[in-house]
């Protein structure tokens, strides 16, 4: 979404009046903060069955006791950030994110019958990671209150198990694209601010799939000075 | 006509005690109760020296028969998390039920134990409860392999070897398996342990090979330290309305790397324990014990409870490094 409103913009917006409101923020030093709601898509970790060693003459194959299919399912958190401006279009970025999704495994196929059940944990999931943000001011609309830009870098994932007695950690590195509005013109401004960005992790919890994609969206109130 | 054949039906003692599972740990562990004292059945002093009969059967030379127990010994102590240890002191004429101090393992010709492949046998300190001494029997009134592809219609010796040898350590029967019942017996379906008390059809060699369930067990009688630190535990217990069962098989499966291990309810509340587990979330499933004949695990005085239909927990259970997590309660209803 973010980023379609920054292609629209592009196509209207005379490259000659973009410019970032008061003209002397941000510059070299900024600082900016922020804060909100985050949302991570969820993503499947993999089926696995239950195998038992076949006698001879009773088949081929392994014998399947019970098969499992087991998810990660999407979740609100929350995601808090700090940039420093290093140029009035460069930014560097430290940021936390939190959420709590749930494994959700379904049992399935019981060679006695069993009835089929989901069987559900919740994790804590922690990312701390560092971004570079490329604001870009050719494409700013709305006077100037609206800044589109891009960011990508990568981070730590640390993600807890239900009674916090077994830590999984990882990597992510993300790429992603958002949109600043800022209210007002003045040296310290409020604002709000979208991203939608991939994340591409590896370890943390997982059932055998190391890598994978995450979707992910966060909208933050944000404070420049 | 197949037939289902016990392995290690028999457990003799040459004193008088009790031949017990006991209620510690993980899996299913022998053990023996001195006075009012249950005490698990392991050898204090390593390694474990043992003697081999001198004399072979159709098909197998002694020689044969003392390579393969060795290379079953072998893969008992190649378990990376378990210190065990065991050596080869010679041939013996001594028959393999002695009660001499000495471990023998050797064939019988025992055609009136027409079901039992082989058997092992304990002589254990009554103060201390360690094992002094272990003797197995393999049956020659059956054919016997030791082609290193197995050979059709004889049972492969490596397999049953390990079996006995998982018993001389001190393991009991697992019950990760599943049987069909036909004329004469009940034949394996599949199994997932060596522990397993009905042996595969004559011919498979499929049991050469340690699983984990069979490494967790063995693991939790002889840890070591890596044992302690780097894997966990489950206990809890078996409930139908509000009582404990007895005797149900509980199993977890971590989906991540498809390892089964097993134990059971040991005592009349319910309770169980499954230890060497990989950590990580864990699929729980409790079942009756109805794979094998009851009195291949348990006392048969013991009311085992098997009116009860499998059940799923429907928490996935996670296991921490080198801890445990309690309080499961799987809650079973009856069939």
């Amino acid at each position: 979404m973010a980023i379609c409103a920054a292609v629209l913009c592009a196509a209207f917006v005379d490259p000659a009046e973009a410019q970032w409101i008061g003209r002397t923020a941000p510059h070299t030093g900024s600082v900016e903060v922020s804060g909100g709601a985050l949302w991570s898509n969820g993503f499947d970790l993999g089926d696995s069955t239950a195998e038992e060693t076949r006698n001879i003459n009773s088949g081929t194959g392994p014998f399947g006791l019970f098969s499992t299919s087991s998810r990660l399912a999407p979740a609100p958190g929350g995601v808090g950030r700090l940039s420093v401006y290093v140029t009035r279009d460069l930014a560097i970025e430290a940021g936390v994110e939190y959420a709590r999704p749930q494994i959700r495994t379904r049992v399935s196929d019981d060679a006695e019958g069993a009835d089929a059940v989901t069987a559900t944990e919740r994790i804590a999931r922690y990312v701390f990671n560092g971004s570079v943000v490329w604001h870009l001011p050719p494409l700013t609309f709305a006077g100037g209150k609206g800044v589109p830009f891009v960011l990508g870098g990568g981070g730590y994932l640390r993600e807890l198990h239900e009674g916090n007695e077994l830590l999984e950690t990882g990597r992510e590195y993300h790429a992603g694209a958002g949109l600043k509005y800022w209210f007002g013109d003045s040296r310290q401004r409020l604002g709000l601010r979208a991203d939608v960005q991939i994340s591409m992790r590896k370890g943390g919890v997982n059932f055998g799939t190391t890598r994978r994609a995450v979707p992910t969206g966060s909208l933050s109130l944000a404070y420049l000075f | 006509m197949r037939v289902a054949l016990r392995r290690g039906g028999a457990l003799a003692t040459f004193v008088v005690i009790l031949i017990a599972t006991v209620p510690a740990g993980a899996y299913l562990k022998l053990g023996s109760r001195i006075g009012t004292r249950s005490m698990t059945l392991k050898w204090n002093r390593l390694p474990i020296r043992y003697f081999v009969t001198n004399a072979g059967t159709a098909n197998v030379s002694a020689q044969q028969f003392q390579s393969t127990v060795t290379r079953a010994f072998g893969t008992w102590d190649a378990v990376p998390t378990s210190q065990l240890s065991s050596e080869f002191v010679g041939f013996t004429a001594a028959p393999p039920v002695s009660g001499d101090g000495a471990t023998v393992l050797g064939f019988q010709n025992r055609p009136d134990l027409e079901k039992v492949l082989g058997a092992t046998s304990f002589m254990v300190d009554t103060v201390t409860g360690e094992v002094v001494e272990s003797d197995i029997f393999f049956n020659s009134a059956f054919s016997w392999s030791v082609a290193a592809g197995g050979e059709t219609d004889r049972y492969d010796l490596e397999s049953i070897a390990l079996h006995e040898i998982g018993h001389l350590h001190g393991l009991a029967h697992s019950a990760l398996g599943e049987t069909e019942l036909r004329a004469g017996g009940r034949r394996v379906i599949a199994a997932e342990s060596v522990m397993f008390p009905i042996a595969f059809s004559a011919g498979s060699i499929a049991s050469r090979t340690l699983k984990a369930d069979d490494i967790a067990g063995i693991s939790d009688i002889y840890p070591s330290a890596s044992f302690t630190r780097e894997t966990g535990s489950i206990s809890g217990k078996v409930t139908k309305n509000g009582a404990g069962v007895l005797g149900a098989h509980v199993t977890a499966f971590n989906p991540r790397t498809g390892r089964l291990v097993a134990g059971f309810s040991l005592s009349e509340d319910g309770a169980f324990v499954i230890a060497g587990l990989d950590p990580g979330p864990q699929v729980l499933r409790a079942e009756p014990l109805d794979d094998a004949d009851i009195t291949s695990f348990f006392d048969g005085s013991l009311n085992i409870d098997l009116d009860f239909k499998v059940k799923f927990h429907d928490r996935l259970v996670v296991v921490p490094r080198g801890g445990g997590v309690s309080n499961v309660e799987i809650k079973v209803v009856s069939k």
